[in-house]
């Protein structure tokens, strides 16, 4: 009897794996095929064997000669850093006066936030874009980054974090007399951090890969964020599949560097109710 | 945490001035610069170059990616906008003038001596006079006519097409140069036509004697039997003779590589035997097949030879600080060192009429071989502005192409698909007459009734 | 209003003080706009000012309602729904398997997750290379497959330029045309959609709720000799309807809004706008031809359309959730 359950254990387990196993296949095809036909001369991309016959390492380089491709990369980091930095700061500020301090009014003002986020960015999108056209800060990196620089979701997520940590440490502090200021950043800051991480990484890559706003604002080539390179790469260029896929292989890159070195803070911030992905 | 902040506010600070130090500097250097929204190829660098020669103390430098024509607007009033900009015909010179963005040059080219619509091709005449005031003045004026391989030909032992042919020859060659491979699959089309292209869709109907709008485009005539008859030919030519290239044919052939798009690189890729376009095709065509033997025909007329036409006019932003400098611009592209380049390079033909009517225009010793250039002139002088209604924003005639879409790919008979495309379109223009008060004026004015 | 005491009073700026940054930023960029759009609804508002602002009532929803391209593109918008079950099915069995615990779970995981990670225009770019119907690595499998079973004659479909679909829905009015019936460009990005979604995010929630089962329930079970099965579906699934429902909620707030991305890097809304969403539409309405009063209002009945269906998932999921 037992031996028996322990064979269909095992056989399950093989079975669980063969599924597993064609399972993530199936997720990485694309990317092999990405891979491999950004390697090929121009003339293969169309042929069946996915394997080139002559491996073209210098299609990366021939990329950035045809567009300015470190220029893409540098302003979306760019981009993505300020904006990180200022919502992950926006939001943990709200946060504590949401999740730590009380004022009158605070509850209704945070049903407030939650209300809109359920609003779809497009109904807000259009009247942004006005106010930036009327600021005259089209086409500039400052309007790329301050309507991203607030964010009602991280100001939730990060108040959610602020509830579980234990309040009676500041409430100690407070009765010794320390300022809300100092709390804030000496007490529940840093045991926030594995929040801040978390909405830092998330913030991040959605900034990273962000496109719609990018692709209303941006108008010169020297702004152009690495999605609207690429929308351009494959407007322009876009019968060189082979320096399109390289393009694609360098994007896609440091999304997975990322999500790998981060991938703690990722699930986590998952399992916060991240609605990404 | 304070110090992790700071630090990392410092590092985005850094980033900053190295983002403001990898700016580009300004292409010119101490001297004024311009910006002409085009599209940018390799004869529009040489007419900027000349200019630039001819203006020492300005420095003219094209955006070619914001060049749709709500941009242009948007922009402007966002204070990022170009100091010139194209039009593409009436519709769109008459959306800019309404939108406080064109410039009213009127006084200023009077004083130059420069009258306008007495010197240009009257085809573009459209695109830059609104109400008697100028705007602009045309860069380029194109229409279109046959190209065909004179290699093509000859390997198959075909004559060349000859002017006065009819659309029966034409389907006959066309059909002896549509050669299938050995999967079944057509390896080369005896006729390649336009059909994304506005333009190119009109000069079918209007050689049929179709319209698209009455003469004050109050009303949608699409649907009438010229049209659905030359609509039913098209469609023909891809479904039923198989001489063109369908939607789905043409995704096949496009992924050929090379640069260029649709009817060029099929023409230069000796994939099809004969393509409808215009001579601007020879900046391409001279560049990277020099040696291929072109020949060039007024296409077949079935009822009348009409043709639509088209002219690229630059405007200059109103708002523009720099729009006393652009207006020298304008000017330039009235100038003989102008036109004469244009003329010389192929960019379609040169705005001024008389820049045609020259023996350097017809048989330029340096292309020896195009011995076709009279059939531009012809077909340029009977073009004819492509119908319009003033009811209709451009995105608003997509009620109308949805249903040419349709007879393009096959899903819909010409017939119907035209029927409810003129029901579209004259439901939009009253709509448009009842609901926006400066168009229930001018309904008023044209028609002496309500919309 | 009542009044504050000072306490009260000192309390409030500090709140205010912390506060202050994202409020403004709420306010500007949120509250502001949202309020703003429900007004610009209903006016003929053009950001060119080629026509003069007017307040024209309810003209923009009437033309809205009375267009058939909005129904076409609504009805396009519910056909990409058609994912969701799909996904959720997926990213389920999916995490069931991850459950198991097999060796190298973490990379497994891993790899699964990459896809919705990398989700994006570069992606979207790759599959338009695979979609295309000639040279594209899809059809090259499915015709490789073809004749390795003896049909060398087979063609896959045109994907991306077919307008063909698998409810034959006509491209002109909303409708059933029996020779649509086939496969295009809505399966295309349907199944591009799914490739991203199974093991993404959906996947850990569910790995995460699979965790929080009580083990007594399932080994109770067990001991009563009831089947793997019978186990899953009294004894797991009811424990995993919270996270279901917050799935499919999800789901259809970004589903119903979706489909801008794939529209505008893939596909610009063809063939014959047989894949413009409700999204892309407004981004057409409001960024290409600029009518941003009707592109406000056609937001309008989309924030509407997610508001209902989030109600009726609320008022329906909530029972599943309890029992």
């Amino acid at each position: 009897m037992a031996a028996e359950n322990m064979r269909g254990a095992k056989g399950r387990s093989f079975w669980t794996h063969v599924v597993l196993i064609s399972l993530s296949l199936f997720a990485l095809a694309p990317f092999a095929w990405m891979v491999l036909a950004s390697l090929k001369p121009l003339s293969e991309v169309e042929s069946v064997n996915p394997v080139p016959t002559e491996w073209r390492w210098d299609n990366y380089a021939k990329v950035f000669e045809q567009v300015p491709f470190a220029r893409y990369y540098f302003n979306s980091v760019f981009v993505a850093a300020w904006v990180t930095v200022l919502v992950v700061l926006t939001s943990a500020m709200a946060g504590y006066a949401f999740a730590r301090l009380r004022w009158p009014g605070r509850d209704l003002l945070f049903r407030a936030y939650l209300g809109t986020m359920m609003i779809p960015g497009l109904v807000t999108m259009i009247p942004n874009y006005s106010l930036m056209v009327n600021m005259k800060l089209l086409d500039s990196f400052q309007g790329l980054v301050i309507p991203a620089a607030f964010s009602a979701f991280g100001t939730f997520m990060l108040r959610q974090f602020m509830m579980s940590v234990h309040p009676a440490l500041d409430e100690a502090a407070e009765i010794d007399g320390a300022r809300p200021w100092q709390i804030f950043w000496d007490i529940v800051m840093p045991l926030c951090k594995p929040g801040l991480a978390t909405l830092a990484i998330f913030t991040f890559m959605g900034s990273y890969g962000s496109f719609f706003w990018p692709l209303i604002m941006v108008k010169s080539e020297h702004l152009r964020t690495l999605p609207i390179g690429m929308l351009f790469f494959d407007t322009v260029y876009g019968r060189q599949t082979n320096l399109l896929m390289a393009a694609s292989v360098m994007n896609v890159i440091p999304l997975v560097a990322l999500f790998v070195a981060g991938q703690k803070f990722f699930v986590r911030g998952i399992l916060l109710g991240g609605v990404k992905g | 945490m304070r110090t992790f902040f700071s630090a990392t506010f410092a590092v985005l600070l850094l980033l900053c001035v190295v983002a403001w130090k990898i700016q580009p500097p300004p292409p010119g250097g101490s001297r004024t610069t311009l910006t002409w929204s085009t599209d940018n190829n390799p004869t529009r660098q040489e007419q900027v170059a000349l200019f630039n020669k001819l203006n020492p103390d300005l420095y003219l430098m094209i955006d070619p990616n914001n060049t749709d024509q709500q941009k242009v607007i948007v922009q402007a009033i966002g204070g990022v906008g170009p100091d010139v900009f194209d039009t593409f015909g009436q519709a769109s010179l008459e959306a800019y003038v309404r939108a406080g963005v064109a410039w009213d040059i009127t006084e200023a080219m009077t004083e130059a001596g420069i009258e306008i619509p007495k010197i240009i091709w009257p085809v573009a005449v459209p695109s830059c006079v609104y109400k008697e005031r100028y705007y602009g003045f045309p860069c380029n004026v194109n229409a279109n006519a046959m190209w065909f391989n004179k290699d093509i030909f000859d390997k198959a032992g075909v004559p060349y097409p000859k002017p006065g042919w009819s659309w029966d020859d034409l389907i006959r060659i066309a059909k002896q140069l549509t050669v299938k491979g050995r999967d079944g699959k057509i390896q080369q089309f005896g006729l390649y036509f336009g059909w994304t292209n506005w333009g190119d869709r009109n000069d079918l109907l209007y050689q049929f004697g179709a319209r698209i709008f009455n003469d004050d485009g109050t009303r949608c005539e699409i649907g009438s039997p010229e049209a659905i008859e030359a609509m039913q030919l098209s469609q023909d030519l891809m479904y039923k003779h198989r001489v063109t290239p369908s939607p789905i044919d043409e995704a096949a052939l496009s992924t050929q590589g090379g640069w260029g798009s649709g009817g060029i690189t099929y023409l230069m890729g000796g994939r099809v035997a004969m393509a409808y376009g215009g001579r601007w095709w020879l900046n391409l065509i001279r560049k990277e097949k020099p040696d291929l033997n072109l020949g060039v025909v007024e296409m077949p007329y079935a009822k009348v030879p009409s043709l639509a036409g088209g002219a690229r006019c630059a405007l200059v932003n109103r708002n523009s600080p720099k729009r006393e400098a652009a207006l020298r611009f304008i000017k330039y592209l009235a100038s003989p060192e102008y036109n004469q380049l244009l003329n010389d390079q192929a960019d379609a033909l040169a705005p001024v009429m008389a820049s045609a009517y020259t023996e350097r225009f017809l048989h330029n010793p340096e292309w020896p071989k195009e011995d076709y250039n009279e059939v531009w002139r012809e077909v340029v002088r009977k073009a004819r502005p492509d119908e319009l209604s003033p009811f209709l924003r451009g995105g608003e005639m997509s009620a109308i192409s949805t249903q040419f879409d349709l007879i393009k790919s096959n899903l819909k008979a010409p017939a119907a698909a035209l029927r409810d495309a003129e029901r579209a379109g004259n439901d939009r223009i009253l709509r448009n007459a009842r609901l926006r008060p400066a168009l229930n004026k001018l309904y008023l004015e044209l028609t002496g009734s309500k919309p | 209003m009542k009044k504050l005491n000072p306490k009260e009073r000192r309390n409030l700026m500090i709140g205010l003080s912390f506060l202050l940054p994202n409020l403004v930023g709420f306010l500007l960029f949120t509250l502001g706009p949202v309020a703003f759009s429900f007004g610009a609804s209903f006016t003929n508002w053009d950001l060119t000012g080629i026509e003069p602002l007017q307040y024209i009532g309810i003209d923009n929803f009437a033309n809205m309602f009375s267009d058939s391209q909005f129904w076409l593109y609504f009805v396009n918008t519910l056909y990409f729904l058609i994912g969701l079950p799909l996904a959720i099915f997926g990213s389920l069995g999916a995490a069931l398997l991850l459950h198991q615990k097999v060796k190298g779970q973490v990379v497994y995981r891993t790899l699964l997750y990459l896809p919705s990670v990398t989700s994006g225009v570069a992606v979207m770019i790759l599959w338009k290379a695979l979609y295309n119907p000639d040279w594209g690595a899809v059809n090259q499998i499915l015709e490789s497959v073809a004749r390795a079973f003896g049909h060398p004659e087979f063609r896959g479909p045109s994907w991306l330029l077919s307008t063909q679909n698998a409810l034959a829905l006509g491209v002109e009015k909303v409708g059933v045309v029996p020779n649509q019936w086939g496969i295009g460009a809505r399966e295309a990005l349907i199944f591009m959609g799914l490739w991203g979604a199974i093991g993404g995010g959906n996947t850990l929630l569910y790995l995460a709720a699979l965790g929080n089962v009580p083990q007594e329930l399932t080994e109770a079970a067990e001991m009563d000799g009831a089947s793997r099965f019978r186990i899953f579906r009294n004894v797991t699934w009811p424990q995993l309807a919270p996270t279901t429902f917050f799935i499919i909620v999800m789901g259809f707030i970004g589903g119903l809004q979706g489909g801008f991305e794939q529209a505008r890097v893939m596909t610009l809304g063809g063939p014959a706008g047989t894949t413009t969403t409700l999204a892309y539409y407004i981004y057409n309405k409001a960024f290409v031809e600029y009518q941003m009063g009707y592109a406000c209002a056609v937001s309008l009945v989309l924030f509407g359309l997610i508001f209902a269906v989030t109600l009726v998932n609320w008022k329906f999921g909530n029972k599943e959730v309890s029992y």
